[in-house]
């Protein structure tokens, strides 16, 4: 494993963007989160993160944020595929539901949580 | 390891003046309940209330249910590592009040959904609605940080559970429930020829909401690790997930782990039951990848020929079930997963969030996007505007007549991922 | 009241002539012919069959839209509670037919359709998530089985009660996968799923992992420049005025155009398909499949040869059984005029 702690975050999350310097921010959906990542693996960039969440009610928030890295190897399918898969399902989910705007505040704050401790767990796993 | 649960049947809780168990009614004493809870200075307020199988309530967003218990005998009443000092679990005897259950409130986000419904269609799909619940409103002070919010309430439900446990203290069970199983050499010397059996149980580990306790470890810390059955039966697990409300494991049922108790079940007859190994779901695909491979590497270090995994959530977890999935499959383990699917309303859209071949057994425990209507209440305990969340989901889910329609996703234990409740689904 | 039953038949079941009659318009009779009359006997005092469609299946599937106006009409005219058409066996036009006629009327008038078919008409992809479609054998031998099943399976609907699984009512599963209470929770259908595999018993998933159909790709030409390389399309590319009638969407075949003679589609070719929006294609159909590149790589010397001829069908809707069959039959052709490698394009 490469000792590189370079990541970057995708994300829409304006909580997000204060609070971190390594921010890609997009302006848009989460749906729009998903591009900007499928667009940054498929120009080589390793997915660090899982793009969904963990239940279905994750897939309402209007926020997320994703952690990627540059990665001077070639693209590996493996994060291509799960970028992919992702989109697929985000959107076969969101095709007939809205997006809970209404909490948006809660899943901003969530989501900033959700990423403490995805980058918590990227220190301990990828050192 | 031996352990006896020996359950007191609850047929019916009031609010009083004492905590006692009397002819199977339990009573709690109200005030004295508060104000144990409101010793946290975090807790501003308690609610307290009940509700009865049968009756037109709907308890609403829960955050957790717990089952009171008392231990009698053996080392660590209450939940070692979390509510009390460490200690060994899984010797000893529990007086369990059995059919009442803590149910906790606390909107710690405002998307919580978590809907208890005591009767008519929805008491069909909870397990929670045949329980006679203690519902414990907590409303905290103002201003805490949302880790702290959850941290309170966490602990107050477990709180309140062993507070109303210590009524069974001294009462006789009616029925005594023996789990007993020694090393893995002396159970395969008993039981040469019986295959052996794990059960890996995946816990959600991500972080704020979306977090699991294992004698008071976050699981996100740990590798896979391996308990006694026992450990789990009694109390080594508790929950802090309170996003996934159809599928998360709530405390209760790591208390009562339907695949350990049905697994328990055949030891010793058609299995040798080899324990359970405790499996993180990991956000970082790294992460991912390491838990699996180490869940692979302890199930066949234990020479298991078969393997149960139950999955918690839906999403990124649906790849750490199929990789361990694909792991044993490989290396000859004979696996059968449980998990809930997410096959859209019409139930036509695909059930999983990843594929993989080698998954040829998979138990379904209902598609939590299954729509159901459920009547209005006559009280609602907890908050009504968290009903406005449920309702929030797509258009015209609210009916004139003050139906809701919702999606099984946020019903308590609805598509329990462990096989706790009844849900299946079948392809018409 | 009995409920009312509207039937649909093609021209032979219809007793008006084989396939000499296929080209036939449709024709209402206010009477009940052909499978008509015995479905109309099974449905005893519950219900009554109050008459006949019958149409030529060359005509339905050549001109869909109006044999589907006057069928519409009568339908709203006689206004039936329920559809029953075929079944169709295996005949593909006739099913393609009886899931044309389902589809429309469940869409637009909200009447439940019974049919029946063999597993592998062409049709059943696209009504059976819509119709209830009762699994026949693949030729009319099977009729006196598969009319008792749609007229218990008619009678139910009728009745408002539920259908049971499709083994058990024997109609072909709808792809609707249903939330359901067991009378064993899930961890104990799990040990005995365990059990069962542990003891080579048979077992049955809750939950089939969805098949992928994979092709192991062919290896890799070695010599681009020496290779004839062919153009292959599902995007509905066609020459202006679509000579051969190639469907819109649920393609029964697919055709061939000589382009030896061209720089590029363009011009000459349009697409038919049915299932994206055409401007851009239409603008420049070498977007949908690239003669104009082939062409120029040709003179670079960057291939060989493109092949003389174009293939190309509809996507949208084809149903796995035509997309092997046309494979299949392209492929031959290809092999034995020499090809190396295909461009297969989609969209």
């Amino acid at each position: 494993m490469k000792n590189n702690m370079s990541y970057q975050i995708v994300t829409n999350n304006p909580n997000v963007k204060k609070d971190y310097k390594e921010v890609i921010f997009v302006e848009g959906s989460f749906e729009d989160v998903l591009f900007k990542v499928r667009d940054l693996v498929h120009t080589g960039f390793e997915l660090i993160n899982h793009p969904l969440g963990a239940s279905l009610r994750m897939f309402f928030s209007p926020y997320r944020s994703i952690i990627v890295r540059e990665n001077i190897d070639k693209t590996n399918n493996i994060y291509a595929e799960t970028i992919e898969n992702s989109i697929v399902n985000y959107q076969k989910h969101m095709s007939v539901r809205n997006v809970d705007v209404v909490n948006g505040e809660d899943y901003a704050l969530i989501d900033a949580e959700l990423l403490k401790s995805a980058l918590d767990e990227y220190e301990r796993v990828y050192n | 390891m031996k352990l006896e649960l020996r359950r007191i049947h609850i047929k019916d809780i009031q609010l009083g003046n004492e905590t006692t168990v009397k002819n199977g009614v339990l009573t709690v004493n109200k005030e004295e309940l508060i104000s144990k809870l409101k010793e946290d200075e975090r807790i501003k307020d308690v609610k307290l209330d009940v509700a009865r199988p049968g009756e037109k309530v709907r308890i609403i967003p829960v955050k957790d249910v717990i089952e009171p218990r008392v231990k009698i005998e053996g080392e660590g009443n209450g939940f070692p590592g979390v509510s009390t000092k460490m200690a060994q679990l899984g010797d000893g005897k529990v007086n369990v009040l059995y059919g009442a259950a803590i149910v906790t409130v606390g909107d710690i986000v405002g998307f919580q959904e978590g809907v208890v419904d005591m009767w008519g269609e929805g008491a069909k799909w909870t397990p929670f609605s045949q329980t006679f619940n203690l519902v414990v409103d907590i409303i905290p002070v103002e201003g805490l940080a949302p880790h702290v919010h959850e941290t309170t309430v966490r602990l107050a439900g477990l709180k309140a559970a062993e507070f109303v446990g210590e009524a069974g203290r001294s009462v006789e069970p009616d029925e005594v429930l023996v789990y007993e199983m020694g090393s893995h050499a002396e159970e395969s010397k008993k039981y040469p020829d019986l295959p052996k059996v794990a059960y890996v149980e995946m816990l959600i580990s991500q972080g704020l909401l979306h977090d699991g306790y294992i004698y008071g470890v976050n699981s996100q810390l740990i590798l896979p690790t391996l308990l006694h059955p026992n450990e789990e039966l009694d109390g080594a697990v508790i929950s802090g997930n309170c996003v996934a409300a159809c599928d998360k494991i709530t405390t209760y049922q790591h208390q009562n782990n339907s695949a350990i108790l049905d697994l328990y079940a055949e030891h010793g007859k058609t299995i040798n039951f080899l324990g359970v190994i405790l499996t993180p779901e990991l956000t970082t695909l790294e992460g991912k990848f390491r838990t699996c491979d180490y869940t692979a590497k302890l199930c066949k270090s234990l020479g298991a020929d078969g393997v149960i995994i139950s999955e918690e959530g839906y999403g990124n977890p649906d790849s750490d079930l199929l990789m361990i999935c694909k792991r044993l499959e490989d290396s000859g383990i004979k696996t059968v997963l449980i998990t809930d699917e997410c096959s859209g309303w019409d139930g036509m859209s695909q059930p999983l969030a990843d594929t993989a071949k080698e998954a040829i057994a998979v138990v379904s425990t209902g598609n939590v996007s299954h729509v159901v209507t459920l009547p209005p209440a006559d009280r609602v305990i907890g908050n009504d505007k968290a009903i406005a969340t449920l309702a929030g989901g797509w258009e015209g889910c609210l009916e004139e007549d003050g139906s809701l329609k919702c999606e099984l996703n946020a019903v308590i234990g609805a598509t329990s991922e462990i096989g706790y409740h009844n849900c299946t689904v079948k392809l018409y | 009241m009995k409920f009312k039953v509207l039937y649909y038949v093609n021209q032979f079941f219809g007793q008006i002539g084989g396939e000499e009659e296929a080209g036939m318009a449709p024709v209402f009779k206010k009477e009940n012919i052909g499978p008509a009359l015995g479905f109309n006997g099974l449905l005893g005092e519950e219900g009554e069959v109050v008459g006949t469609l019958i149409c030529g299946d060359n005509y339905f599937n050549e001109n869909k839209e109006e044999a589907l106006e006057y069928i519409m009409n009568v339908i709203k005219e006689s206004n039936p509670d329920i559809i029953v058409a075929g079944p169709a066996f295996n005949a593909g036009r006739y099913g393609m037919a009886c899931s044309g006629v389902a589809n429309a009327v469940i869409d637009e008038l909200n009447i439940p359709v019974v049919t029946g078919m063999y597993i592998e008409n062409p049709g059943l992809d696209s009504c059976r998530a819509k119709a209830i479609v009762v699994e026949t054998t693949d030729s009319a031998a099977g009729m006196r089985k598969a009319l008792p099943v749609m007229a218990n399976i008619v009678k139910k609907l009728m009745k408002n009660e539920e259908l049971g699984l499709p083994a058990e009512e024997g109609y072909i599963s709808q792809g609707k996968r249903l939330t359901v209470l067991s009378d064993k929770r899930g961890s104990r259908r799990a040990v005995d799923m365990l059990l069962a595999r542990l003891t080579d018993e048979p077992f049955e998933t809750e939950l089939p992992m969805p098949v992928f159909d994979k092709v192991d790709p062919a290896p890799a030409i070695k010599d681009l420049s020496k290779s004839t390389i062919a153009l292959v399309t599902s995007g509905g590319m066609v020459p202006h005025g679509n000579p051969d009638r190639i469907q819109s969407a649920s393609a029964q075949k697919w055709g061939k155009y000589d382009v030896s003679g061209r720089e590029a589609l363009t011009g000459e070719y349009c697409t038919i398909h049915g299932g994206f929006d055409p401007v851009y294609a239409n603008e420049i159909p070498d977007r949908v499949a690239p003669l104009d590149m082939l062409k120029e790589f040709q003179k670079e010397g960057v291939i060989g040869n493109v092949f003389e001829y174009f293939y190309t069908t509809t996507g949208t809707g084809t149903s796995v059984g035509n997309s092997i069959k046309f494979g299949t039959e392209i492929g031959k052709e290809l092999k034995e005029a020499g090809v190396d490698g295909v461009i297969l394009t989609s969209t």
